[in-house]
Formats: structure tokens, sequence, C-alpha cells
């Protein structure tokens, strides 16, 4: 059964037809239409679930051993990146306000050849990210044990990690009950638990109850380097923005939603990042942070509040990586989806099973190669990697704003133009292409391997398909 | 007695959902027994189908359904996971023409019919966001019915009774239909208070062209009425109720209408409120 009526999808001049009113529920195209059912508070919570889990949970300890206090800065410098991507990046989801996200933008908007390797290179970007997630609860699942005075003979947070990604796929496979509303309450309780948290910490910090902490030195002996290092090492916890583009397909008013979504979840979790740094340094100095590693959130909340503080945490830490994870597989998915319904893999990955009405294919070229990665363990270049091919796309999509703007196709029709779209996508871009600069070779290596190979993949596979413009 | 409806030419330009009016109450009440209706007065009734879960348009809908203005909606739930097109692309065709088939018996039947394919991660939101765009006076909960005789109106209260009207006459006017008006008897109220209140209701049906010989009034007092009214729809073969505020109750043990479906097995239209003007 391959490639029925391919040149169905495929005109590339745009007819007047296509030229649909974006916060219309898609037109009916004789096969059905489609509902929007995320709201604004979906949205946010797609975002911010998806966020917050790398930056609070997993990075405090190493970030504050790499950069000391100054961790906080490298969380501010990823938040502008963030920030200055995401609003070239919610003009273009008003114009596309279809599922594939910078994906669609940049095949869209820079052709085929850029497309494959963002493309490919995202649902890679995605499974190294889950598989750095998965790490991450893992830590805090064997925290658990810690906790209940349970000694363990080795170190459970790989082995766990890895359970959870056969678990999590498993779910996302055969799970039809929508979770929607489990992803908010998740996301509600995370944001009470963190703010009853940091505002005693930062009050403790400024010596509200009792003696103010003695700051350490803020800059770290090498200077700004270190800085800039650790800002791309965190860059990770900055990638849900882009997840809420993904899904673009299935937002209400976009128009108004998508840009307040994918910018108000950055400036959220940016300021959250902030404060939990300024907290976990002011608690411990930042080689004491280093010491423990992924959990270092938990001995904070141990120092402010004793034993039901680090238990809240653990808590919150399980909820907070549980659905990064979650979200990133399923993100995985539509991504794989994406660029198979672009014909530049092939179409069977993005077969639907009728019994439980989801993609299994696409979650499971998701889900294997994060229970692999998960199992190595490398949480530094598990996060590398995915923020690589992150900032790539990140990167393109300014770039592709830039030439629409230049170009001004009849289909550009944009709900929400970015306020000096240009000059900041021109930021933005140069931004991002500098972050990728200050990681460590070996995850640069990783991911110059992976985008060559998705060239490579691209010339071999789909020179025929032509997609810029195609909308 | 025949009751096809003449298939006039009076068809509505275009959108036909926003200028009829809410209350076209004051104006003279349609000749009765005209058998020459203009389309508009003809109730909206939403008909939802999971079409791809094999439900089927079931016996006896198309009778019940002869005199009205059905939306056909054919939906598909599809899980989270899944992108709304990627269902579309594969199952989209297989959908339209199962949804055609049932509409070509609604129509034989007399309806006027549209349809509707919906694939969404929500039914309600579905279900809510076309019967508001079409304005529909009804959604029928869809079970099957060997014949349709006598139809159960439960009345709540004056509000929303004359949209219930309204749906009974249209439906049921010309068709020899006996129709049960019920009322349960609220706390403090009197026998007298609810048969005043069903008199009203049905020479308000009197003036929408249903026979008085044929409607019969009930009031009872009861403690649970969604029993009641289940047990005494079993002699009846179809229901008509009103919408229900969402609550902490309908939320655990589901709305009063799908729990009165579950158990009598019929047909059961579940008249929505008034639409607020925008």
């Amino acid at each position: 059964m391959d490639g029925p009526e391919p040149d169905e999808t495929r005109d590339t001049a745009p007819s007047p037809a296509d030229v649909e009113d974006p916060d219309a529920v898609d037109a009916d195209t004789g096969e059905g239409e489609l509902e929007r059912t995320i709201g604004l508070a979906g949205g946010l919570a797609i975002g911010i679930g998806t966020m917050i889990g790398a930056g609070i949970f997993v990075f405090p300890g190493l970030a504050a051993e790499n950069a000391g206090p100054a961790a906080a800065a490298s969380f501010a410098i990823g938040a502008v990146v963030a920030l200055l991507v995401a609003l070239p990046a919610a003009e273009l989801a008003t114009a596309m306000p279809r599922s594939g996200g910078g994906y669609f933008f940049i095949s869209r908007g820079l052709g085929t050849g850029p497309g494959a390797v963002v493309g490919l290179g995202l649902w890679l970007g995605l499974v190294f990210a889950s598989a750095f997630y998965l790490v991450g609860l893992g830590s805090y699942a064997g925290q658990v044990f810690l906790e209940a005075g349970i000694a363990l003979p080795v170190d459970p947070a790989v082995p766990l990690g890895v359970a959870f990604g056969v678990g999590l796929t498993a779910l996302s496979v055969f799970g039809t009950e929508n979770t929607a509303a489990l992803q908010n309450a998740i996301v509600i309780v995370l944001l009470v638990i963190l703010t009853l948290f940091l505002s005693y910490g930062s009050l403790d910090a400024l010596g509200v109850f009792g003696a103010e902490s003695t700051p350490e030195r803020f800059f770290p002996p090498g200077g700004a380097l270190p800085v800039l290092q650790t800002a791309a090492l965190v860059f990770t916890s900055y990638l849900g923005f882009a997840q809420v583009a993904t899904v673009a397909g299935d937002i209400k008013e976009p128009s108004r939603n998508l840009p307040l979504a994918m910018v108000g979840s950055v400036v959220v979790v940016g300021v959250f990042y902030v404060v939990t740094i300024f907290v976990a340094t002011s608690a411990f100095g930042s080689a004491r942070l280093g010491e423990f590693g992924e959990t270092a959130m938990v001995e904070v909340a141990r120092e402010f509040v004793g034993f039901p503080g680090a238990l809240a945490i653990v808590i919150a830490g399980l909820l907070a990586t549980f659905s990064s994870a979650n979200a990133s597989i399923l993100s995985a998915s539509r991504a794989v989806y994406a660029v198979s319904r672009d014909d530049l893999i092939p179409e069977a990955a993005s077969r639907v099973n009728l019994a439980y009405g989801t993609p299994h294919v696409a979650l499971g070229l998701a889900g294997g190669p994060i229970v692999v990665l998960a199992a190595t363990g490398q949480v530094e270049l598990l996060a590398e990697v995915a923020s690589f091919l992150h900032l790539v796309m990140y990167g393109l999509l300014c770039v592709a704003l830039v030439r629409l703007r230049r170009e001004q196709p009849d289909w550009y029709a944009p709900a929400f133009r970015c306020p000096a779209g240009v000059p900041v996508a021109a930021v933005g871009g140069v931004a991002s292409f500098a972050l990728i600069a200050f990681m460590q070779p070996a995850s640069i290596g990783v991911g110059v391997a992976i985008m060559v190979a998705a060239y490579g993949w691209y010339r071999y596979y789909a020179t025929d398909v032509e997609l810029r413009g195609d909308f | 007695m025949s009751d096809t409806p003449a298939n006039d030419d009076e068809a509505q330009p275009g959108t036909g959902e926003d200028d009829s009016g809410p209350e076209p109450d004051g104006e003279g009440p349609p000749e009765s027994g005209g058998d020459a209706r203009p389309d508009p007065d003809r109730p909206s009734v939403l008909v939802p189908l999971a079409v791809l879960e094999g439900e089927s348009l079931p016996t006896g809908t198309p009778e019940l359904l002869a005199n009205a203005r059905v939306v056909l909606l054919g939906y598909h739930v599809i899980p989270d996971q899944t992108a709304t097109e990627q269902a579309r692309e594969q199952f989209g065709e297989k959908a339209m023409s199962k949804l055609d088939e049932f509409a070509a018996r609604l129509a034989a039947a007399g309806a006027d019919v549209e349809t509707r394919l919906v694939f969404t991660h929500d039914k309600e939101t579905t279900v809510d966001r076309l019967s508001y765009e079409y304005d529909s006076l009804a959604v029928l909960v869809p079970n099957s019915t060997d014949r349709v005789e006598s139809v159960l109106v439960a009345l709540r209260g004056t509000v929303g009774a004359s949209r219930n009207a309204r749906l009974v006459a249209g439906l049921f006017a010309d068709a020899g239909v006996a129709v049960t008006l019920y009322h349960a008897l609220d706390e403090g109220e009197s026998r007298g208070d609810g048969e005043a209140f069903l008199n009203g209701v049905k020479s308000d049906l009197a003036e929408r062209g249903v026979d008085s010989d044929r409607v019969e009034l009930v009031v009872e007092t009861g403690d649970v009425p969604i029993d009641d009214i289940a047990s005494r729809a079993e002699s009846h073969d179809a229901v008509v109720m009103g919408e229900t505020d969402p609550s902490v109750t309908t939320f655990v043990f589901g709305m009063p209408s799908e729990q009165i479906a579950e158990r009598f097995l019929g047909p059961v239209l579940v008249v929505q409120r008034e639409r607020p003007e925008e």
C-alpha cells in the first residue's frame, strides 16, 4: 500500500480556498473537520509542564557546580534567548497554526532541505530531551527509596529511568483516556508547591528568619565563560514553548492563545528558575550543591523545613519530571507524524490503529531510542544534544521569519506580529547559534552527526518533495 | 393521514442559523393543519453519532425526526497523543460515506438533513459548538425504538418550557403522537401549582397545533425525579427533557439525561437552554 495519490496533497499553488480564517475550526475538506480543544490554560500547562521539570528539579546542582551563584545569570540568559525566539515563533505559529511546530514553519518558509534537517532533528532532539527527563525522573524515584531508608546496592536512577521510559511509551500507545486534565492538575500542584517553597526560601535567604546567609562570590573563578557554558547546558529547560507550537492545530483561537501561551510559559518558568538558583545557592555553597547532583533541591528543602519539605520536593520532582518526559514523548511522536505526512519518511510511520486511536508506529519510533539513550545515563550529554538540535531549529526559525517578512507571500498573514520582528529575529537567530558554540565538543559532535545524517536521508529519500510555500 | 411535508423551496439563503429569532412566539402561530410549513419553523435537532465506533442510526430515528431539521454530527474522539489531522487522513473517507448513508435514510423519512463530520479530542466541546452554531432546540441521545406513538415530556419549570413546546409541536403535531406532560413537584409546590403549569404548556401546545385530546397531564411528588422519569418512560416510545446545569452531582453521576437514556434504552431528546445573545 505505497503512495496512494501522492499528488493530491501537493499542489504548490495556494488556491484562494486554502486561505482560511486561522481562527475557524479547520474547514471541512469533504472528509471532516478538526475540533480545536485546547484553551489558553491548556496551552500554558503544556509549555510550563514540559519545561519546569528540568530547570528546577534536575539542573540546580549541576549548574551551581559549574557557575556558582552566577548560574542564576545563566538561566536568565537562557530565558532571554528563549523569549527572542518565542516571539518570532509565535508570529509564525499564528500564520501557520498547524501541528508540527518549528518543522512546519521552516519547511514551508525555507524549503524541504532545511525542513528535513529540522524535522528529523526535532524528533531526535525530543528523544534526547525525553531521555534526559527520564534520568531525572529516575533520580527522584531513587530518592524515594533513600527517604524511606531502603539502601540499594546500585544507583537506581538509570534503571528506574529506563523502566519509566518503557512504561510511559506503553501508556501512550494503549492509554486512550485523555490526559489533558491530568496535565493541567499536575502543573497547578507544582506551581503551588514551588511558590510556597520559593517564597519561604527567598525570605529566609534575605534574612527575614534570622541571620542573612553570606553570599559567596557571585561570579565563578573562570569569569563569564562558565556562565555562558552553563547557559548552553541549561537551555534544555526552555525547550517547552516550542511544544506548544507542535499542537498548534489543537489550540482554540490560535491567533490569541498561541502567542500568549508560548511567551507566557517562558516568562513564568524563567522567573521560577532564577529564583530557584538564588534560593539554592544561598542555602548551600555551590560545591556542596554540585555534590548533591540531580536531586540537590531535595537537600535545599530539607535545610529549610526539614523532612516535610524534602518530601514535598521529592513529590514535586516526580510529578515535574514525569510530566516533562511524557509531554516530550508525545511531542516526538507528533514530530514523526509531521515529517511522515509530508512524505519525508515512509507513510507507515504515521499509521493510527483503530482499536486505540493512537499512532503506535510513531510512538515506537520515539519510545525505542528514548529508552536506549536513557540507559546511557549521560545527563549532561543528553541535555546538550537536545539543546543543540532545538537551537538549530530556533536559529532557522528566525531565518524563516526574516525571509517571510521580506518576501511577503500571499498565504503569509500572521494574526500576531512580533514587535520589531526582523531585528528580534536577527538577534534571536544569532544568539541561538552562538549558544551552541559554548557546548562541550562531544555534544556538538553528536549534534552535527545527526544533522548530517538527516540531510543525507533527505538527499537519498525525499529530493522530489517540494514543501516551500506549500500551505 | 399522510404527513409528508411538502418539500417547499423556501430554502434559507446561506447561513440560516443566525437570523431566526429566538422566540417567534408573538407572531401568529403556524396555521394549524397547514402542511406547507416554511423550513425555519422546523425544530433543529442535533444527532451526534460515534460513526467510527460502529454506532449507527438506531431503528426508529428517521420516523422520530421526520419533521425536524436534523444536523447529523458524525464524530470521532481521538486520544490526546494523536493529531486530529492524522485520524482524518486515515478514516475521513470511510466515516463520511457511512454518514452519507445515514443522512439518506433520514431524508427519505422526510427530514431536512445537514451532515457534519468532526474529529475531536473532546465530544462535549464539539456537541456544544455545533448545537450553538445551528441554534439547535434539542440534542438527541440516539437509542432505538420500534414505533413513535407516545412521548413523555418531563418539564421542570416555566424556564425553557416554551422551547420544549416548540420542539414537541414541531416534531409531533402532525404525526398523531400521544403526548404526556410530566412534572415532579418541587418542595413547597402544591399539586394545584403543578397542574396550572402543565395546563399552560398544554394550551401553548394547542396553539402550536397539537390536538389537546392527545395531551395527558401527570403531576407527581417524588423524591428522585430521575427514577420516576425512567420508570414512567418504560410505557412510552421517546422522552423529551431539559438540559441540566453541570454541578458536582452531574460530574459524579453523569447528566440526568444520560442516566435516563441508559435505563430507558429509548431515544431521549435533550432540550437545550436558550443561548445568550452575544
